[in-house]
């Protein structure tokens, strides 16, 4: 075991792939010679060569459709976009090409690639370097949609969406690169890609997140259970598809439900497992279903105090479990 | 020897003559300007006679088809929209007749009949025609929208130019693979003005890849004309941009086009990098079957009749003592009935199920989760729900 952080094993997870597989190669801005702009990439173009870790113009548009057909060529490309803001040139070859490919072909198309995204906010990169636009894509059947919190997860999961044959975006946040650290295996791993994990066992009600806010979740959750309360956390891993049944059980046995997300609100993931947690676990709920999420506005303001009001917070997550557990 | 059509020549001349300037690593036999009184094959070597009678004979399945699915949709036979390339035959069949079946065609939506001159069953065609079970995607794209996975064709979306941007990832990955396959992308003259489209011709040039850009400027995007997309005349110009050869050509004169891409498709096979191709050419009808196209000067229409494709190599191949009237009669009895036959087959086939609109989101399947929500009360614990 050697301790990670999560950027870290990002880029360990790369090398592994790059060397395991030479089907998989790595495109996107800045990702070769510069080793990536927060360093994801750092060191691969020495170790694998400019044909295998490709600095691509700068066109998110090509970035990502030439992987679609590189995939379906029978390559495994990892492409990335440096920060999710700017991926919306590359729209039509996500939601259109990428998500649709498989279903269009009846299966005999298919276009298994990676595509890691940097997202998040809380770190005054103001309005184009901080969106969390998760929901554009857990919308899309097709997409496969992971967002790790941990290192442990951001290895293992990037290793197993790198061997899926679906189309997988990976959400990673520029918050978590280097601030969480982590015991990760010295040996090789692959972790699940489709189940949530449960990250704490309780009994008063169940919280879920992903990504970044997880980590508030937990620093919350250690600070309330020093007051006696005993939530169940589940970081959800996968926003699409999203594991309902590991949700669903959860809330039958808590009979509250707390969601916490850095996305806005309206038709949030939040939303998505509001809906079905009451179409499907509608007599195990004891109080409404909370959520703590961003203010429904375009995007995270830079001013700082600004960008504190917009950011998902312990303080923030306190408050609300205090009132569910209140209802 | 054969003669290469004024047109191109010309064009090739304009064209290459700039491109000589700009890039004096293009072939000096391009450059040359044409000896009109000699026959001219651009220094290519002719084109052999069985290739000029597969050409014509191809051209004819491509109208056949077409003219044909056009009459069963008026029929109300089969459901959705046609998008037919009638009148475009020689830029299709100039372009692909020679792929390989390990090449890739990154088709459009007017691009059908790629299917046909590439060797798609035509019971599958048919089939994806009138949406059934059989269809290369089992009745999930419309009509017009057929890809076929073992010959390579990229089952098409409708967003435009989104063939390009795919096609150009094939080429990168072929390239990668150290293959001597290439792909062709067809797109229309609108497809030029997207975005898309210049980020995948870009990224081609960059990395030199195994690619063929094929630009059927039929004139008309839908409603539009080509004065409305672009001001340059000659779309291949293009490729100047990208520091790659552009060549446009008469899409009427089959040979001219085969002769260009050929020229074009051996360079990609042989790590010459990409080229755009554009084929000057008219869609006869509208954008689609529903569409009248009364936007159009029927001046125009019958001025570009008058310039079918099929006439035109019908002559090519009577100055070359390649034709029978006979040889035609034949080739076409033999398509009508084959024809005859996957239409049969189609409007027999099997639907597909109901359910199947629930299968190939995932290369796992969701019918069970979407079929059967199961319903969690306070006294499941985990262990009922699972």
């Amino acid at each position: 075991m050697a301790l990670s952080t999560y950027i870290d094993a990002i880029n360990s997870a790369l090398r592994e792939e790059l060397a395991r597989d030479e089907k998989v190669y790595i495109i996107g801005e800045d990702v070769g010679v510069m080793g990536g702009a927060f360093k994801a990439t750092k060191g691969l173009i020495e170790e694998f060569g400019p044909d295998r870790v490709i600095d691509s113009p700068l066109a998110e548009g090509i970035i990502v459709s030439s992987s679609i057909g590189a995939a379906l060529a029978g390559m495994r490309p990892v492409p990335e976009i440096q920060f999710v803001d700017f991926i919306t040139p590359a729209m039509d070859a996500v939601t259109q090409q990428a998500a649709k490919l498989r279903y269009r072909s009846a299966g005999t198309q298919t276009c298994p690639l990676t595509l890691r995204v940097c997202y998040g906010g809380g770190v005054g990169g103001g309005l184009y370097h901080s969106q969390t636009n998760t929901t554009w894509f857990a919308h899309e059947p097709g997409l496969v949609v992971i967002a790790p919190s941990t290192p442990y997860d951001a290895k293992g999961m990037l290793k197993a969406a790198i061997r899926d044959d679906n189309p997988v975006i990976y959400f990673e946040h520029k918050k978590l690169y280097r601030s969480v650290k982590e015991e990760i295996p010295d040996e090789e791993y692959v972790a699940d890609l489709y189940k949530a994990a449960i990250r704490r066992q309780g009994s008063d009600m169940t919280i879920v997140s992903y990504g970044y806010t997880q980590l508030l979740v937990n620093q919350a959750v250690e600070k309330m259970a020093a007051n006696g309360f005993n939530p169940e956390v589940i970081d959800l891993r996968v926003l699409n598809p999203i594991d309902h049944e590991t949700i669903l059980s959860s809330v039958a046995k808590t009979n509250r439900l707390l969601i916490v997300q850095e996305d806005h609100r309206t038709l949030g993931i939040g939303s998505e497992i509001s809906a079905t947690v009451v179409e499907q676990a509608f007599d195990c709920l004891d109080a409404p279903i909370m959520r703590v999420t961003a203010p429904d506005v375009p995007a995270i303001p830079f001013s700082a105090p600004l960008e504190k009001f917009y950011m998902p917070s312990v303080e923030k997550i306190m408050a609300t479990m205090e009132q569910l557990a209140n209802y | 020897m054969l003669i290469a059509c004024d047109t191109i020549n010309s064009s090739l001349d304009k064209i290459m003559a700039t491109k000589q300037k700009e890039r004096p690593g293009s072939t000096p036999e391009q450059g040359k300007a044409a000896d009109k009184s000699q026959p001219s094959t651009n220094g290519n070597p002719p084109i052999p006679a069985e290739k000029l009678k597969q050409i014509y004979a191809t051209m004819l399945k491509c109208r056949t088809i077409e003219e044909r699915i056009r009459v069963l949709f008026k029929q109300g036979r089969f459901g959705g929209n046609y998008y037919a390339a009638v009148g475009q035959e020689a830029t299709e069949v100039g372009c692909a007749i020679d792929l390989r079946p390990t090449d890739t065609v990154a088709p459009s939506h007017r691009d059908f009949i790629a299917n046909l001159i590439k060797g798609t069953p035509l019971n599958l065609m048919l089939s994806q025609i009138y949406a059934r079970k059989t269809s290369p995607d089992q009745g999930r794209s419309s009509p017009a929208h057929c890809g076929y996975a073992p010959l390579n064709i990229i089952t098409p979306a409708s967003t435009i130019a989104a063939q390009l941007n795919i096609g150009t990832g094939v080429a990168l990955a072929l390239k990668m693979q150290k293959k001597d396959d290439i792909v062709i992308a067809f797109s229309g003259e609108g497809s030029t003005s997207l975005g898309f489209w210049h980020e995948a011709v870009n990224f081609a040039a960059v990395h030199q890849l195994p690619i063929v850009y094929v630009i059927q400027n039929n004139l008309w995007a839908e409603s539009v004309n080509v004065k409305m997309q672009c001001i340059v005349d000659d779309l291949s110009l293009k490729g100047q941009s990208y520091g790659i050869p552009g060549i446009t050509v008469d899409g009427n004169d089959a040979p001219a086009v085969y002769r260009v891409a050929s020229e074009a498709i051996h360079r990609a096979r042989t790590g010459g990098g990409p080229t755009i191709i554009e084929c000057k050419t008219y869609r006869w009808y509208g954008h689609s079957e529903i569409d009248p196209a009364k936007y159009r000067d029927p001046a125009e229409v019958e001025y570009w009749k008058s310039k079918d494709p099929l006439p035109f190599m019908e002559n090519y191949l009577k100055k070359h003592n390649l034709w029978s009237d006979d040889w035609k009669s034949q080739v076409l009895a033999e398509f009508q009935k084959e024809l005859d036959g996957a239409i049969e087959f189609a409007e027999k086939a099997p639907w597909p199920e109901p359910e199947e609109a629930l299968d190939h989101v995932y290369s796992f399947s969701i019918r069970e989760r979407e079929l059967n929500r199961k319903t969690w009360s306070p006294t499941n614990d985990s262990t009922d729900a699972n």
